[in-house]
């Protein structure tokens, strides 16, 4: 039969038992709604954090060293790794501690104080920093032990705010460092900020008190097939130190941290998603109970339209596309609540208003409508197999 | 012949001690432009034999002719096509479909053979002028009293122009004057050529078709040819 007849049929008799159809639709509502903000929130924030490991550098690997007779380990590292086709560069990654001043600035007044790094000119390589005024530290630098450092962005606003940094001076602990760059800004949260840093030659830690023995360096692979092999010929390298006593050695790839926040963002949506399923699973289950409901309140309307000449198709049609109908609605408006439950959970969570993406709004309304006309599909054989006779008799 | 029955029979719970014979081998035969009023006491089977003729129900044993098919051989899909095209069903309570207005219900025979949507609504238009109810048509049935319900239900009747008009105790719902409005109208069908088939207890109502089959216990006990009230 005539299918915009259908649709109108099925919107008629939906309209009809407005109360009833909406708590039909609950269960789809929920379980779409839940659907969608669970998987477009995991989904997002996987995706802010993948840009962060971006941000901090990809392709590194960490390396813990250090030489129980009380000297650095980064020399053997570095010239080990400079014979290396898949080593890009090496930089120490420690950290020192130190009271930083400018004129009236102190960063022990500071809520956020900035971390004093020891690096090289690679450096900013090895962590995906770009100068943006200035020049970085140099080879030079190193080799004379110069008392220079270069700011990230958040410590170059904490102190100078919008001056030019270059060329001033600053105190660690007292000793003076010049400024000679600043880096481009990478990460805008102002808290925990991986620009708030300052970074200076590693051999001018001489000048600074506390100079704990430096111990961490980063190594830059120069993709991320070339991460396993360097890991395991670093490790051959050095491993042996732990067994003759000589000093300690690990080393790890980050790699590993962005494979298990993919995995477990994978696995929290496969889960919860899980859960939400059960709901659009409960919530299909309605829909086949209410509409075996109105195949029986409507037998005699269907004794009436098989008596007329409706086929068997005409009332599985019929009745199909009222389960669709009443799905495709509960999808509608699970979707909309989707959206704004999405936009105020990632508010909430990640500090960033996301919403789904077209491809998960098209499927789940697609879905609902499926979940209609599977669900449907039972009560509405039932209804066609009634005997004319018979529906004709009913009250 | 249009319509020819042999040896139907229709038995409820066969074997069993029980077993009901709603229709205990009836044969009949009825004529194209005749006007047959199938007349019994409830229970006699009457209406039993409205649905085996009207191919809502399929007999037990025997053959059922209809224009020259035979009846027990087709297949649901074509006994829905021969209700939806041969046959124009009325019925004593009504039975129009309370959500649609009365345009709608007289559509849907049309709809059912797939008619485009101005082509159908022009038909039920006719069909409904035909009544008398021209101007009702956004009308629901709640809306509408016993008289003009069956009007719309005659109008959905014959809204696909059938050969055959069966009419289930037509006026069972309604007063003495509007039922007479309906054997009227049912006489006016005959005369412009269409079978009439109608079932009734009521021996007056009988009197208005020309032939009268007479059902008691499942059996035929009456079959003839009388004069007519014309109304």
């Amino acid at each position: 039969m005539n299918l915009t007849q259908a649709f109108k049929m099925a919107f008629k008799s939906i309209l009809s038992k407005k109360m009833r159809s909406l708590l039909t639709m609950l269960g789809i509502i929920i379980g779409i709604a839940a659907v969608m903000i669970i998987v477009s929130v995991i989904n997002g924030a996987n995706k802010k954090q993948m840009e962060y490991f971006e941000s901090m550098g990809t392709n590194k690997i960490t390396v813990y060293a250090s030489l129980y007779n009380g000297q650095d380990a980064f020399n053997e590292v570095y010239t080990y790794c400079k014979g290396l086709d898949a080593v890009l560069g090496v930089t120490p990654n420690s950290y020192v501690d130190a009271v930083v001043k400018y004129d009236a600035k102190n960063s022990q007044h500071m809520e956020y104080s900035p971390q004093i790094y020891l690096g090289n000119d690679q450096y900013a390589m090895c962590n995906n920093f770009q100068i943006q005024k200035g020049r970085d530290i140099s080879y030079l630098d190193i080799q004379n032990y110069n008392p220079v450092c270069v700011l990230g962005a958040r410590a170059a606003k904490e102190f100078f705010d919008s001056a030019n940094p270059i060329g001033k001076e600053m105190t660690f602990s007292g000793n003076t460092f010049t400024v000679i760059g600043v880096y481009r800004e990478k990460d805008p949260t102002p808290q925990w900020s991986m620009d708030n840093i300052i970074v200076i030659p590693y051999t001018a830690s001489r000048y600074l008190p506390s100079q704990g023995s430096m111990s961490e360096f980063t190594v830059k692979a120069k993709d991320s097939a070339s991460i396993k092999p360097v890991i395991s010929l670093l490790k051959g390298q050095f491993s042996g130190w732990d067994e003759t006593g000589k000093g300690s050695f690990d080393c790890y790839s980050d790699q590993q941290w962005q494979d298990s926040s993919n995995q477990m963002a994978l696995m929290m949506s496969l889960v919860l998603g899980a859960i939400a399923g059960i709901s659009l699973l409960v919530g299909g289950i309605g829909i086949m109970n209410i509409m075996l409901v109105t195949v029986t309140e409507r037998t005699r309307e269907i004794g009436i339209r098989r008596a007329i000449g409706a086929e068997r198709k005409s009332i599985v049609v019929q009745f199909l596309i009222e389960a669709a109908m009443i799905c495709g609605m509960g999808g509608i408006i699970g979707i909309a609540i989707g959206f704004l439950g999405t936009a105020v959970t990632s508010k909430l969570i990640v500090q960033q208003v996301m919403l789904p993406s077209p491809i998960i709004t098209i499927s789940a309304f697609l879905f609902s409508v499926v979940l209609g006309i599977l669900f449907g599909m039972f009560p509405a054989i039932k209804a066609s197999k009634l005997q004319p006779v018979v529906a004709l008799r009913a009250e | 012949m249009l319509i020819h029955l042999e040896n139907i029979y229709k038995i409820y719970g066969e074997g069993m001690e029980s077993e009901v014979r709603a229709l205990d081998g009836v044969s009949l035969t009825i004529d194209r432009g005749e006007f047959v009023a199938i007349a019994g006491a409830s229970g006699s089977g009457k209406s039993t034999m409205m649905n085996v003729l009207g191919c809502l129900d399929i007999p037990t044993h025997g053959s059922y002719w209809l224009d020259g098919q035979d009846v027990r051989e087709l297949s649901d899909r074509q006994l829905s096509h021969i209700r939806n095209k041969q046959i124009g069903f009325i019925f004593q309570g009504y039975n129009l479909i309370p959500e649609l207005t009365a345009l709608e219900n007289v559509e849907l025979p049309l709809i059912y053979q797939g008619i485009s949507p101005s082509k159908r609504q022009e038909l039920a238009q006719q069909a409904l002028e035909r009544v008398g109810l021209g101007t009702r048509g956004d009308h629901r049935p709640s809306q509408m009293s016993g008289g003009q319900q069956q009007r719309v239900a005659i109008a959905r009747a014959i809204s696909t122009h059938p050969p055959i008009i069966m009419a289930d105790e037509p006026t069972g719902a309604l007063d003495s004057k509007t039922g007479l409005e309906v054997l009227t109208f049912l006489q006016q069908l005959n005369r412009e050529g269409s079978t009439i088939i109608l079932i009734t207890h009521d021996n007056g109502i009988a009197a208005t078709a020309r032939r009268i089959v007479r059902v008691s216990d499942g059996k035929i006990i009456e079959d003839h040819v009388q004069e007519v009230d014309w109304l």
